[in-house]
């Protein structure tokens, strides 16, 4: 028996691991292992304010820090029953989206690209002033831009608060996102050529995993009341802990989720699937991609995304600044609190428990990577079976975990290993 | 010492967010020139190039000190490195992972069980508490002009000039109303150190303190103003613990 390990796992958010147990030459095994130092942060939320959550918890990841804000205000607002003024509810979209921008040109461009050339990093594209390479990464601080003057900060955006946001950005820059915007949509087709060439990806077998999302038809899943999964299956967003039966890996630091409709795949692909208006815009089949198709996904999504900001972004311009941006609480009230977003590599889930007194008694955060870990083992299983050259078969496992867009920190933000007795 | 262009350089991240990497990766203008003058031998978010055993000059570190073996590679990088910088709020103090502080013990167990033992981890801590640290970058996260400065006074054999007043003087010269007064808020800019032009109380966000703590902060007189905004004992201890400040 012959043991492979990729470790670290490179090109991905966070410390991972993948060994492949081969057996008379040939695939026996996968184990995709998230080795990230547990940070506890179901943990640590415990005892303090409910007001003080989403501050804490948007740094179980830096990439995702947007989402995990908005998912943990929004599941605190649910739990006392606080709506948000709609100017605040753009402003929130408007973020999350800068977020989705941002992350989805990071992956395709940083961290895909540099396989599709045959490079072993962006620098090095940069440094030959390869043009594909230069305008991704502008696409890339566009979002980033978004996301400072709606956000107030690139990474960990602090104008998200309880009951709302706390300023309106200046109209100046926001005229200059909706110029800036305009190019975008132009250009964008241009930069995603290189994402849908099939020879520019390993041969790949179908997708494993029932797709799960958000209930995508009502606005961008900031309204995410709703799960849905398979062909037409639709569950409210609280019953998430039946349908994912998450439990913990004994070798894994994340929690792994394997419901019996399971095991679920999440992500711009799994989007595509489920919801009307994000079929792919392109002529492609993705199917011949299989799992590799999630980067055609995501640059299919770059273009919906460019769209709704500018009605977004409109939407701000024709508003007045002086309508309301918060709600201020009248009075705490304690209660279960449950909402459901669609980050960037997928479905994310916060949900609280608070006390009378303000007080986190509970709290559980289910992130896209940890639903996402069972089905990139199995995946890597399908696509590698006949493989037997050992630098071929690291080198794929590793360009097929990448494929998923893996976020390793937010999956390991807290383990809960069960007690077998 | 004025070192020769290209600088090699390796970014090693421990427990942390990869906040700090994703503000130099973020820094997309100045990358390709970035490129010319620094030779990249680790930055995991962005390349598949492998650390080889040689001497580098500078080492950047991310993130908290959380288990032996993290502890070994720091150790490791601090031998081959000539210089090592510490990077945002979780290297410098442990960040906000260290919050779980004098209750992990109860909290691992709590989580993990019979397998508490098998992680292996300790309370997170900054690497200064390990190793010679020779340069320190604040924030959570750090601000990218602050990165790219630091990484250029390198490349001139120099370090930024050391701060020392608060993200309250900021406050004043961008005059921006003050939040403790105004609204009675949380505001933690009198004791945290400037450096972010006063990034969050200058968009009406009351100061968190992400950057750390001023020398001869006056903390009392702090104190005394959230206990008059209104804050109890309690809120004052969570607020000032988050980014390392003991009650």
């Amino acid at each position: 028996m012959t043991r492979l390990v990729v470790d670290p796992l490179t090109r991905v958010e966070g410390h991972g691991r993948v060994e492949l147990l081969l057996k008379e030459g040939g695939l026996h095994e996968v184990k995709v292992r998230l080795l990230e130092s547990p940070r506890l942060f179901e943990s640590l939320v415990v005892g303090r304010r409910y007001d003080e959550v989403p501050d804490l918890v948007c740094r179980i990841c830096a990439i995702c820090s947007a989402a995990h804000k908005l998912t943990a205000l929004q599941a605190l607002e649910n739990l006392m029953a606080i709506r948000v003024p709609p100017l605040a509810a753009t402003l929130r979209e408007l973020l999350l989206l800068g977020g989705h921008l941002q992350s989805h040109a990071l992956h395709l461009f940083c961290l895909i690209l540099p396989d599709l050339c045959d490079t072993p990093d962006l620098l090095v594209l940069l440094q030959r002033k390869d043009p594909l390479a230069e305008a991704g990464i502008k696409l890339k601080a566009f979002g980033n831009r978004l996301q400072e003057v709606v956000g107030g900060r690139v990474v960990h955006p602090v104008n998200p608060v309880f009951g709302g946001v706390s300023y309106f950005p200046c109209r100046q820059d926001i005229e200059t996102l909706l110029k800036e915007l305009l190019h975008w949509q132009t250009c964008w087709p241009d930069l995603c050529t290189q994402f849908l060439q099939l020879g520019n990806y390993p041969e790949a077998r179908p997708v494993i995993g029932n797709a799960l999302a958000t209930g995508l038809q009502e606005s961008f899943a900031l309204n995410g009341e709703s799960l849905f999964y398979g062909k037409e299956q639709l569950i409210s967003s609280s019953g998430y802990k039946e349908l994912l039966g998450e439990r913990a890996r004994e070798d894994s630091h994340a929690k792994d989720s394997n419901g019996q409709s399971g095991p679920f795949l999440t992500g711009a692909l799994a989007r595509a699937r489920l919801a009307a208006d994000r079929k792919l815009r392109f002529d492609t089949p993705a199917e011949a991609f299989g799992i590799h198709g999630n980067n055609l996904a995501q640059a299919s999504e770059i273009g919906w995304t460019l769209q709704r900001l500018g009605q977004l972004l409109e939407i701000l311009l024709e508003a007045d600044p002086a309508e309301p941006l918060r709600k201020t609480l009248k009075q705490v009230n304690g209660g279960v609190g449950t909402a459901a977003t669609e980050a960037p590599r997928g479905l994310l889930i916060h949900h609280y428990v608070v006390d009378e007194w303000g007080k986190v008694v509970a709290a559980d955060i289910v992130t896209p990577t940890a639903i996402n870990q069972r089905v990139m083992a199995a995946q890597i299983m399908a696509d590698l079976a006949d493989e037997k050259d050992h630098e071929r078969l690291c080198k794929g496992a590793e360009r097929i975990v990448r494929a998923y867009d893996p976020c390793i920190s937010c999956a390991v933000h807290l383990v809960r290993v069960e007690h077998s007795s | 010492m004025k070192l020769k262009p290209p600088i090699t350089l390796a970014w090693t991240r421990f427990t942390s967010c990869s906040g700090c990497q994703l503000m130099l990766l973020n820094c997309e203008s100045s990358l390709a020139e970035l490129a010319q003058v620094v030779a990249l031998r680790e930055f995991p978010l962005a390349t598949s190039t492998e650390c080889k055993d040689e001497e580098i000059d500078v080492g950047l570190v991310e993130g908290s000190i959380t288990t032996p073996s993290e502890l070994e590679r720091l150790l490791a990088l601090r031998r081959k490195v000539n210089l090592l910088v510490a990077v945002g709020a979780c290297a410098l103090t442990g960040g906000v992972n260290s919050l779980v502080r004098g209750e992990r013990r109860q909290a691992m167990t709590e989580v993990y069980a019979g397998q508490a033992d098998e992680w292996n981890t300790f309370p997170p801590q900054g690497i200064e508490h390990f190793v010679k640290v020779d340069g320190q970058i604040p924030g959570c996260p750090p601000e990218q002009g602050e990165l790219l400065n630091s990484i250029g006074a390198l490349l001139h054999g120099g370090w930024p000039g050391h701060q020392v007043m608060p993200v309250c003087m900021e406050c004043r010269i961008n005059e921006n109303p003050c939040l403790l007064e105004r609204d009675c808020a949380p505001c933690l800019g009198p004791i945290t150190l400037a450096g972010c032009n006063a990034r969050c109380p200058s968009l009406g966000v009351p100061c968190e303190g992400c950057r750390g703590v001023v020398a001869e902060a006056n903390r009392d007189e702090l104190r005394r103003l959230f206990i008059t905004a209104g804050l109890t004992e309690q809120d004052i201890r969570h607020r000032l613990e988050r980014f390392g400040e003991a009650p």
